[in-house]
């Protein structure tokens, strides 16, 4: 059994399988383009995302009693799976197959975890330091620009990769509504089965979302200099 | 709206979400049935545990769709391998909140717990385990909701479950079947996600529910 | 009994022993506290008796058996354990939490419920209220209670204490400090207890053993021998500059020898036999008299007390020290 499973892995992963003069012809014009893509979709959908989350998370944070509704539709949002999010969102006039819905999706994907990190991050900030910024005379709009969200900022930024790193996975299923990326080779290399195609798109998208992942990571540690220093 | 009720009477729709939930129960408890095991050996260490959270870490980063495609020109088309993929994308979440779960109590207690005579074993079955429960089962439910979410891209691979119906609508632009097939792939999913919530609070022992403004410190 | 017969401990990838060979006895119904500045190795020595760490020398028997003899869970069952950060179980109620033993011990429903009602009882609250409840339900005295009625719970000869009233504040940690002497009088355990802080050692232990960094045993006595002849720069110096007055408050005038009424005595401070000798002389200064009269419960004057008296007390003792 096990040896059929390795034999029947083996004669697929044959030279065949890897096609890499098709990976050296296509590389500028298909590959490229396609990495391009998936990145351009990936940061319009957490930027737009961002955009209503920062808002609508302050205001959550200050009017409580709207956040379990607006946690409740987000997360209702958040768990509907993406091929069914796409198939449905087509249909919707106005929107139809193509990159505008796979971003109006991957907003929604968006949402839930960024509006809740907003939340945590302001809720983070101790009531003394904001008593402090009062008692020194900012007024509530200075305190929230230079003191709440400056120390809101790393949790807002940890909600920002988590959101990334599944917007970039979701973003290759929106190739088969006609969204473009990585997708894209995924797709056609099914359809043709053509390995090649499925590992180039299926590697990259992989290593894309690793590397926003790890990068994000970074930045995220970088604006908490308390956790950094941390000895082990 | 008629046309879409009509779906859910097709032959093939009960088919494919009978293969749809079969997936998805076979590959989260594959997927418990590793992570478990894995977390319960890696915990107490310090460096393995975090090279299990971490390994879960990237692991929760690869698209699902780029799993089930990888897994493909390695083991074909069907139901198999999709239930492959799906357990692999079913175990990082379960491992990393079992792992930093079991770590997360308190040491304190767990002190208490052993100079008062409790074995290893009692420590874990009594204390670790009941006290790390919720976060255990917060990772098992997220791991659930994203193998149902998957689970519809099976489809691609020849698995077979909802996705196909999305797919068949779709190919022949019968706008009823794509609807019906994706409304009662979001209802189940969202039902999956309501379903471990209510599961998961409660295997929550109620004292770690309550909060009071006693607390000391 | 517990003995320490030359138990030393290295932590492994550390060069010098931070328990140093430790030998002295602890005997049976005392309260023997271990004090001594952070990190002198008292929290190391008080878990080697039950066994939580091993010694790498040395060995302790608890009444004449090394504690080796059974299995270190079987062991612990049968001594007591209780914790500054209380380590109480967040997930089971109070009822359960002081349960935890003598479930392990398989006693019957019946035996554990009558048991846990008794145990509140004794460390003052009142079980039909608190029985159910989570411990994140009680206040942090509350929780220090507890986790003492938990440590007594299957009734062990031997309590080890650490820190066990260190996570409250003074005023709450003074009554629990007299309620347990209380509870002390009726139970009559082996206690090992814990602490940094000289105040309480010195009110809680019928023996204390100061211990020094490396975790070398300064000195083992009672608090009034330690107070009147430290037998160290060290130990005076930890005992505190006031360890005269420390003394004092541990002596009652009714303990003094009291000089004659000599029929004066309408004008002077009356003083009660059951203060101790520090409040007494506090007493006296602020009374402006060099002598007060010495009052029993009946009101009945025994005799009268003089600072001088007192004085020449605390410099005999001061007499007595000598450091090696
Ligand atoms: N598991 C361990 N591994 C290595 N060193 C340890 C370990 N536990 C304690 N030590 C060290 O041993 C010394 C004694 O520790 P111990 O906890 O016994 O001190 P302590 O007297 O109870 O101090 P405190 O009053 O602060 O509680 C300290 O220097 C501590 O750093
Ligand atoms: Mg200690």
């Amino acid at each position: 059994m096990s040896s059929l499973v390795a034999s029947l892995a083996l004669q697929n992963l044959g030279p065949k399988v890897l096609d890499w003069n098709w990976i050296s012809r296509n590389f500028s014009h298909e590959i490229i383009p396609a990495i391009i893509g998936h990145i351009y979709l990936s940061f319009v959908s957490v930027t737009i995302a961002l955009v209503i989350s920062l808002p609508t998370g302050i205001i959550v944070s200050r009017y409580r009693k709207a956040y379990p509704p607006v946690t409740f539709i987000t997360g209702l949002l958040f768990s509907i799976p993406s091929l069914a999010f796409f198939a449905l969102l087509v249909t919707v006039p106005g929107v139809g197959l193509g990159p505008r819905a796979v971003i109006i999706a991957l907003v929604a994907y968006s949402l839930l975890v960024l509006i809740r990190n907003v939340v945590a991050g302001m809720d983070s900030v101790p009531e003394e330091t904001k008593d402090a910024a009062r008692g020194m005379g900012l007024t509530s709009r200075q305190i929230l620009f230079k003191v709440e969200l400056p120390l809101a900022l790393p949790v807002i930024v940890a909600g920002i990769r988590i959101a990334t790193v599944t917007i970039i996975g979701i973003a290759t299923i929106g190739a088969y509504i006609s969204g473009g990326g990585l997708g894209e080779l995924i797709f056609t290399g099914i359809s043709r089965n053509f390995p090649t195609r499925i590992i180039v798109g299926a590697v990259l998208a992989t290593l894309l979302a690793v590397l926003a992942d790890l990068s994000l990571l970074a930045i995220e540690r970088y604006l908490r200099p308390w956790a950094r220093t941390r000895r082990t | 709206m008629d046309s879409i009720l009509k779906v859910f009477q097709r032959p093939d729709f009960l088919a494919q979400l009978v293969v749809h939930i079969e997936l998805s129960v076979i590959a989260l408890l594959i997927g418990i049935t590793v992570a478990m095991p894995v977390a319960l050996l890696v915990y107490r260490s310090r460096l393995w545990s975090a090279v299990a959270i971490n390994t879960g870490n990237i692991g929760r980063a690869v698209p699902s769709l780029a799993i089930l495609a990888l897994v493909f020109p390695l083991l074909g088309f069907g139901f198999a391998p999709s239930l492959v993929a799906l357990t692999l994308l079913a175990i990082p979440p379960i491992l990393i909140n079992a792992s930093t779960g079991l770590r997360q109590v308190n040491p304190q207690i767990i002190d208490a717990a052993r100079g008062m005579g409790l074995s290893n074993g009692q420590v874990l079955g009594h204390i670790q385990l009941p006290i790390a429960a919720p976060v255990i089962f917060a990772g098992i439910r997220t791991s659930a909701v994203q193998v149902v979410a998957s689970a519809t891209l099976a489809t691609f691979i020849g698995g077979g479950g909802l996705g196909e119906l999305i797919v068949l609508g779709f190919q022949r632009n019968e706008l009823a079947i794509q609807l019906g097939g994706s409304l009662a792939v979001a209802i189940l999913a969202i039902i999956t996600e309501v379903g471990f919530g209510l599961l998961e609070r409660a295997f929550t022992p109620k004292g770690l529910l309550v909060t009071s403004n006693h607390r000391s410190k | 009994m517990i003995e320490f017969r030359g138990v030393s401990k290295t932590y492994p990838g550390s060069l010098h022993p931070v328990v140093n060979d430790l030998s002295f006895e602890i005997l049976d119904g005392e309260i023997c506290v271990l004090v001594g500045p952070s990190g002198c190795g008292k929290t190391t020595s008080m878990r080697m008796i039950n066994r939580l760490i091993e010694p790498s020398e040395g060995e302790i028997l608890i009444d004449g058996e090394p504690n080796t003899a059974m299995s270190g869970t079987k062991l612990r069952r049968h001594i007591g354990y209780a914790i500054q950060q209380i380590g109480l179980f967040p997930h089971r109620t109070i009822a359960d939490n002081i349960a935890t033993v003598p479930q392990l011990l398989d006693w019957d429903k019946i035996r554990i419920e009558r048991r846990v009602d008794e145990l509140l009882q004794l460390v003052g609250l009142d079980p039909a209220q608190y029985r159910g409840r989570y411990p994140a339900e009680l206040s942090g005295g509350q929780q220090q209670r507890v986790g003492v009625a938990r440590a007594m719970a299957a009734d062990p000869p031997i309590m080890l204490m650490d820190e066990p009233f260190g996570a409250v504040d003074p005023i709450t940690r003074n009554r629990l400090q007299d309620e347990f002497l209380r509870i002390q009088e009726e139970i009559n355990k082996t206690i090992v207890f814990v602490t940094h802080d000289i105040d309480e050692a010195i009110k809680m232990g019928d023996k204390l053993a100061i211990l020094k960094e490396g975790g070398v045993l300064a000195q083992y006595d009672t608090p009034e021998k330690i107070l009147a002849a430290p037998n160290s720069e060290f130990v005076s110096s930890f005992v505190g500059a006031d360890r005269v007055l420390k003394r004092l408050s541990l002596l009652r005038v009714s303990d003094m020898e009291l000089d004659s009424t000599n029929g004066d005595g309408d004008d002077l401070p009356r003083i009660s036999e059951r203060t101790n000798l520090k409040d007494a002389l506090s007493e006296l200064i602020g009374a402006g008299a060099e002598r007060g009269v010495v009052v029993s419960n009946g009101d009945g004057a025994r005799g009268t007390l003089s600072i001088e008296t007192i004085r020449r007390l605390s410099h005999q003792a001061e007499a007595e020290q000598r450091y090696e």
